[in-house]
């Protein structure tokens, strides 16, 4: 098993960075996020100045917009996402199309952005759980999968990292995707 | 009732912020309308943020047999500088209450949808029964656009050589499969043909990386302006 995350005191946290502009607590928070954020920045932008930016710019927000969080909609670490999400769509739109018009905040609502324990879908769609369907997947096919969509990784990394032909990771990726979709049941009509 | 949402993989895409903004916008106006994706994006979002902040070590150490290495390249960010600076003020980010825009087509007004608040819009121009505003999104090939039909307008057959997302913000429309409803999203790439019609007239929001091809008779002789439409 991977590391469990520690969510309920991440949460709490997270809420006494809110509620009392608590230092160690975003301590805490940063030491958690910011390597990972770096990690993942550095796989989306070539210069490591603007990789660290990401961090910056991710964990400024988190200190100024910590009141934003709603711990009933949603765990603190889906709430940091969306952070640095939003703060590397802005970074990505304004380094490739020179426009700083900073729209990921209309696209991604901070606060709507989670799920809703009160969602009248929660209990039919309660088995779409993602993760749980990849589980089912052969075991070579899952591997690729969540190279691919978790972490990330380009099909060429994939190719490289598991030591095998493109073509085979192509194949798989389709192969597994195909799998998902009948049973998330991508077609909804 | 909405039958058409985005793909699985666009949703994924979505969600990772890879799409362009014109792309990122209507899977967002349309989850506006849509609770089914809505739940799906949220699902899936906080699916990647666990996966992001928690396969780290674990995970990762399965594709990446020499993960020391990249733990040696990172830089040596000065962390507790980054602390101190970041929490130098205790100053809280203020909310911006959001008041509705509305934009009007012959006479008729509408609702922004939100993604779309702080979008330049350009001029619209006419056509017939067919009005547009260019949204100046600046990403290249693609173009953005509100498209208004007046009631019994509609666009000659055509089909495209890169896709076409249609979105509808009001109104319905029909063409060869069927009739779409407000909410409904509708992707074709080069493969489709069709013809869209609004009996009762509509509003769009259109997304194309490449200007319509018109493919019928008469209408051949459209294809100038079929980058006017899209
Ligand atoms: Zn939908």
């Amino acid at each position: 098993m991977p590391n469990e995350i520690d969510h309920s005191q991440l949460c709490l946290k997270l809420k006494a960075v809110a509620q009392s502009r608590d230092k160690q607590a975003f301590t805490v928070l940063f030491k958690f996020f910011a390597t990972k954020i770096l990690r993942i920045a550095r796989g989306k932008f070539p210069n490591e100045a603007q990789a660290n930016e990401v961090v910056q710019e991710t964990m400024s927000n988190v200190w100024r917009k910590a009141h934003l969080f709603n711990a009933d909609k949603g765990a603190a670490t889906t709430w940091v996402y969306t952070v640095m999400r939003n703060v590397t769509f802005d970074m990505l739109r304004k380094i490739k199309g020179n426009k700083e018009d900073n729209l990921s905040d209309d696209i991604w609502p901070m606060a709507e952005s989670m799920v809703s324990e009160t969602d009248n879908y929660e209990d039919h769609l309660a088995q779409d759980n993602l993760l749980s369907v990849i589980d089912t997947l052969p075991e070579a096919q899952k591997e690729v999968v969540k190279g691919f969509y978790l972490m990330e990784m380009s099909q060429e990394q994939l190719a490289t990292k598991l030591n095998l032909p493109l073509g085979t990771i192509k194949s798989r990726l389709r192969l597994a995707l195909a799998k998902l979709k009948v049973q998330l049941g991508e077609d909804h009509d | 009732m909405i039958k058409h949402h985005p793909t699985f993989e666009l949703l994924k895409s979505f969600v990772d912020g890879e799409l362009p903004a014109s792309l990122s916008a209507g899977i967002a106006i349309h989850a506006d309308m849509c609770a089914v994706c809505q739940h799906q994006i949220a699902q899936l979002t906080e699916q990647v943020a666990e996966a992001s902040f928690e396969f780290e070590e674990a995970f990762l150490d399965r594709f990446i047999v020499d993960s020391n290495d990249d733990i040696e390249d990172m830089p040596v960010i000065n962390f507790d500088q980054m602390i101190d600076d970041i929490t130098a003020s205790n100053a809280l980010t203020e909310t911006v209450v959001k008041t509705e825009k509305q934009i009007s087509f012959n006479e008729q007004s509408y609702t922004l949808p939100n993604a779309l608040h702080n979008m330049d819009l350009g001029r619209t121009t006419h056509i017939g029964k067919l009005s547009r505003a260019r949204i100046q999104l600046d990403e290249n090939e693609i173009h953005t656009s509100l498209l208004h039909i007046q009631p019994g307008g509609g666009v000659p057959e055509h089909t495209h050589k890169g896709f076409e997302l249609t979105l509808l913000l009001d109104g319905s429309f029909e063409d060869e499969n069927g009739q779409y409803v407000k909410g409904d999203f509708i992707m074709l790439n080069g493969d489709h043909q069709h013809h869209p019609i609004s009996p009762e007239g509509c509003l769009c929001y259109t997304v194309a990386n490449d200007a319509l091809h018109f493919t019928q008779g008469i209408n051949k002789l459209l294809n100038p302006i079929g980058s006017f439409i899209y």
